[in-house]
């Protein structure tokens, strides 16, 4: 009943290749993106925009780009960190170094920045697979923390060792720095989140979306008709650390306004962002959306839980997240390796055809 | 449709094709170590031609297909396709040629549907590059629903109409095997080849498939080279058959002259008991 | 002999003595790896784990006194002085395979068969859930281990090698640390009886037969629970030695997990099913790190230690994918 599909039939090809195919289903999409850019800035204030909006969609661009090197292509990545790192300083020099150029700008310099590093860092998956690929990137994830930590020239040679987003303006408003109002930095993340997320949609359904999955399938068979592994690994490589760098440069302009690369982009992080691919459904857009809402939610209701209402120490709440994570990524591993994805389509399929059971 | 059927469509000499050579193989060697594959091995395929390699299991009859496909190099010999002898050429030039295959231990795609499995056999002729791709309106989604009609046409050919989305880990044995033929039509080949394509086929299954080979070669005029044990489907379908024992060629010619050749009835066909 | 070769031969004993303790951890990694094919992302938190129980029961710590602190209001931290180094080390191995027990019950049981990946992650789901744990049950204060192993130059060796020098340098002889001494001993004798136990016994050999395929081994009769719960039991006593030595080293804290991610470049080098590959890839590891940060290190700021590793290991990958001992991946199509 909530589905309605009486009479919803596919006349063309170009129909039938819609992402949302049912009617109601579209509807509630542009409904609830409408809602997001229309009614949320207005009621949106720093808690909410601090600790959930702009978190969420900072590691939402980083669980799509980690998504689209390990779920569509089959890539292990444990360098999501370093690659964010990347683009994070990459935002610090552009903006320091050309203070009249538009913010939007530099977050999509430093993005493209990042995928050039990342490409570097994939050329040895063409003959490194599985487990080995991770610890490939693994070399990329310590030496890249390590250069922005060793080299002055990154932080222009500051006692602190730390980078801090000077203030940049878009139509007048202010959307990095102190200064900048919840609405505009929610608005600006939105805006190039809901971009991007469309690009990502696009590129998973055409044939390099196809290259990226018969490789992580099988990737001999792949070969022999016709995909260049060359070609579709290192367009993976270089579009995932695209993704990831643009995280980064958010994270640092946006989000935090000023970090320093061990803490911000250390091993941790990249953990963080594969637990969001894992849990959301490796090779679904959708998925890299539900992990990061998971992940960025379930800390704060275990802060507002444990430290809010029984009074707990702090570090016990941490201690007790930490537990949960991982219960939770054996969980979900066991129960449903596709990940909170995968349930919803269960669960899509099912409202399809409610009330009647099959 | 029996095999004597199948048989009686257009006689052999019309369908032998024409005397151009597709491929030829010379003087081919392949060894792994100390595992000798393939040793001299010398053979051609004739343009429009059902070619079968049979033998022994072991013989080196999936090696040599690997070599056509440029998955295995040969040590020795020259391989020549279309005209021009190959260089170590790698799998993806090989497809990008035209050479299209089908394998032995099915290797689809499992995380994929059945249309999409077929659809990545189209990569190679897909030309909008990564920005179209990303803009997807416009020239991209034009190249897609083009090839989205040339698959369908393949998916009603095979009549797999009715598993168009099911993901392919689902499908039995005998669909998966179609599918997968579907995945190779749809490069366009110029050389089709077929390793086992009726392995763990029941006789109905085996005539369907009989009937997709040669609609395959009649309708498209694909030459195809075909590995196989079922000696029925071998006399019936093939047009000229190689066989390999031990990595050498023991016998080339008709199907009739090879099944009264005693070398390779010692070898493989044996004969029949009372 | 010069001071400058004695500071080079110190900084390669010395390398070699810390790639003993990678090798120690790899240890683990490579029985699990043989036997159940999984990569256990968690030996090196199961290594801090243990250290934490070792500790906590030496020194007669409640477990997770300060939850219970928090709920009830209590302020309970010890009960007693704690048990003997002996006694202590006894309880902290059967809890690890009362761990092995539980991990195979409601972790391995319900992933057999999955790709290596999911298992992989699913171990990094472990390492995060025990290191959650073992910070509830024991505080994540950093603390000293001490069950008798002896620390410290010995200054016998420094008195020796004091007078290879060049007659009138000032050279005050090598330093070389006991407690790296007693690990290499530890670590040889392991490895001894591992790769005897794997190589020559029954279940050795039954162990190997699961590595490579558990629906195989399966039919033949092989238990894989019971293979199982042995070898996590044993990687979880191989952890135990590692924690003391490293715990012993520089203290029990958080950032004795992180050497599982160092070993990881060790397994490469020697290959994920090798048992003296554990210890030859540590080696070179070892010295390769301590070099690199003597020679190359001064030439770029330093602290190259932090990645050096990797990059050796990448560039071993590059043209020997199955390291110096694995087998050979052939693909086949």
């Amino acid at each position: 009943m909530l589905y309605r599909e009486v009479g919803d039939f596919k006349t063309s090809y170009r129909a039938d290749q819609q992402t949302f195919a049912i009617g109601s289903e579209r509807i509630l999409f542009w409904s609830f993106l409408l809602a997001a850019f229309l009614v949320v800035p207005f009621f949106i204030n720093d808690y909410w925009e601090k600790s959930v909006l702009v978190p969420f969609l900072v590691w939402s661009m980083a669980a799509l780009g980690l998504n689209i090197l390990t779920g569509y292509c089959g890539q292990l990545s444990l360098g999501t960190g370093g690659f964010m790192a990347v683009g994070a300083y990459a935002a610090y020099k552009l903006m320091t170094g050309f203070p009249e150029l538009n913010i939007l700008i530099v977050i999509v310099l430093s993005g493209g920045v990042t995928a050039m590093v990342g490409v570097m860092f994939g050329l040895p998956s063409l003959r490194i697979k599985g487990f080995y690929l991770a610890v490939a990137t693994l070399a990329a994830q310590f030496f890249l923390v390590w250069v922005f930590n060793k080299f002055p020239w990154f932080y222009n040679y500051s006692a602190s060792g730390q980078i801090t987003a000077p203030e940049r303006t878009i139509l007048g408003v202010a959307v990095t720095g102190p200064n900048s109002p919840p609405w505009a930095t929610y608005l600006v993340c939105l805006t190039i989140v809901v971009l991007f997320a469309f690009i990502a949609r696009n590129l998973a359904r055409g044939r390099i979306g196809r290259s990226w999955m018969a490789i992580r399938d099988m990737d001999i068979a792949a070969e022999i008709i016709g995909v260049e592994p060359l070609k579709a690994k290192l367009s993976a490589f270089a579009v995932s650390s695209f993704y990831v760098g643009i995280a980064g440069a958010m994270y640092f302009t946006i989000w935090f306004g000023a970090v320093e690369p061990t803490e911000a982009f250390g091993i941790n992080q990249s953990f963080r962002v594969l637990f969001m691919v894992i849990i959301g459904g490796l090779g679904s857009i959708f998925g890299s959306f539900a992990g990061a809402a998971f992940l960025t939610l379930l800390p704060v209701l275990l802060k507002n839980l444990m430290v809010g209402q029984l009074g707990w120490a702090t570090d016990l709440a941490a201690h007790f997240e930490i537990m949960l994570v991982g219960a939770l990524i054996i969980f979900f591993l066991i129960v449903e390796p596709h990940g909170l994805a995968q349930l919803w389509r269960i669960a899509k399929e099912k409202l399809r055809l409610w009330p009647f059971p099959h | 449709m029996s095999m004597a059927a199948v048989a009686s469509a257009p006689a052999p000499a019309a369908r032998q094709g024409s005397a151009d050579v597709v491929l030829n193989i010379e003087h081919v060697s392949l060894a792994f170590g100390g595992v000798k594959a393939l040793t001299d091995v010398s053979f051609d395929i004739r343009a429009g031609e059902i070619r079968a390699i049979i033998g022994p299991n072991g013989a080196g009859k999936t090696s040599m297909l690997n070599v056509i496909n440029g998955f295995y190099h040969p040590q020795e010999g020259t391989i020549t396709f279309k005209g021009q002898k190959r260089a170590q050429m790698k799998p993806h030039d090989a497809a990008m040629q035209g050479i299209a295959r089908t394998f032995q231990n099915i290797a689809l795609f499992h995380g994929m549907s059945t249309l999409d499995n077929i659809m990545t056999g189209r990569g190679t002729l897909m030309k909008r590059n990564i920005f179209w791709q990303a803009l997807w309106s416009g020239p991209a989604e034009r190249e897609e629903i083009a090839h989205r009609e040339a698959v369908e046409k393949i998916i009603d050919f095979l009549e797999i109409e009715h598993i168009r989305k099911v993901p392919v880990g689902r499908l039995p044995y005998g669909l998966q095997k179609r599918v997968e033929l579907g995945r190779a039509l749809a490069m366009e080949p110029s050389l089709l080849l077929l390793d086992e394509p009726m392995a763990g086929m029941n006789l109905e299954e085996k005539e369907d498939m009989s009937r997709f080979i040669l609609d395959v070669n009649q309708q498209f005029g694909t030459t195809i080279a075909l590995i196989e044990h079922d000696m029925g489907v071998v006399m019936d379908l093939s047009d000229r058959v190689v066989v390999l024992d031990y990595g050498k060629k023991i016998a080339d010619g008709t199907p009739d002259a090879v099944r009264a050749n005693q070398a390779v009835i010692d070898a493989y066909l044996g004969v029949p008991h009372d | 002999m010069s001071p400058a070769f004695l500071y080079f031969l110190e900084t390669v004993l010395n390398g070699l003595m810390a790639g003993i303790m990678y090798s120690l951890v790899a240890l683990g990694f490579v029985l699990i790896f043989k036997a159940s094919g999984i990569f256990n992302f968690a030996q090196g938190v199961m290594a801090l784990f243990a250290a934490l129980t070792l500790v906590g029961l030496q020194t007669g710590q409640v477990p997770f006194s300060h939850l219970i602190n928090a709920v009830f209001g209590t302020q309970i931290h010890h009960w007693g002085s704690g048990l003997h180094a002996i006694v202590a080390i006894g309880g902290t191995m059967a809890i690890m395979v009362a761990m092995a027990f539980v991990i195979e019950r409601y972790v391995l049981k319900y992933l057999v068969n999955q790709e290596p990946i999911i298992l992989f992650m699913a171990t990094i789901g472990l390492a995060y859930f025990l290191e959650g744990l073992g910070d509830l049950m024991w505080g994540s204060d950093v603390k000293a281990l001490d069950v008798g192993v002896p620390t410290g130059g010995s200054f016998w060796w420094e008195d020796v090698t004091r007078e290879w020098a060049v007659e009138g340098s000032d050279y005050f002889g090598m330093y070389i640390d006991k407690l790296d001494v007693t690990a290499t001993i530890v670590a040889l004798a392991l490895v001894i009886a591992l790769s005897v136990f794997s190589q020559y016994t029954k279940m050795g050999r039954a162990l190997r037969a699961v590595a490579d395929d558990h629906q195989a081994a399966l039919s033949v009769g092989i238990s894989l629970r019971t293979i199982w719960i042995i070898v996590w039991s044993i990687s979880g006593f191989v952890a135990l030695v590692a924690g003391i030595m490293w715990g012993a080293k520089s203290g029990v804290q958080f950032s004795l997990s992180l050497i599982a991610l160092k070993a990881l470049p060790v397994l490469i080098l020697g290959g994920f099913t090798s048992i003296p590959g554990a210890i030859v890839g540590g080696l070179i590891i070892g010295v390769g790190e301590k070099l690199a940060e003597l020679y190359i290190g001064p030439l770029v700021g330093g602290a190259i230690e932090n990645w050096f590793a990797y990059m050796l290991a990448l560039a071993f990958l590059l043209f020997r994918p199955q390291g110096l001992f694995g087998e050979k991946i052939i693909e086949r199509v």
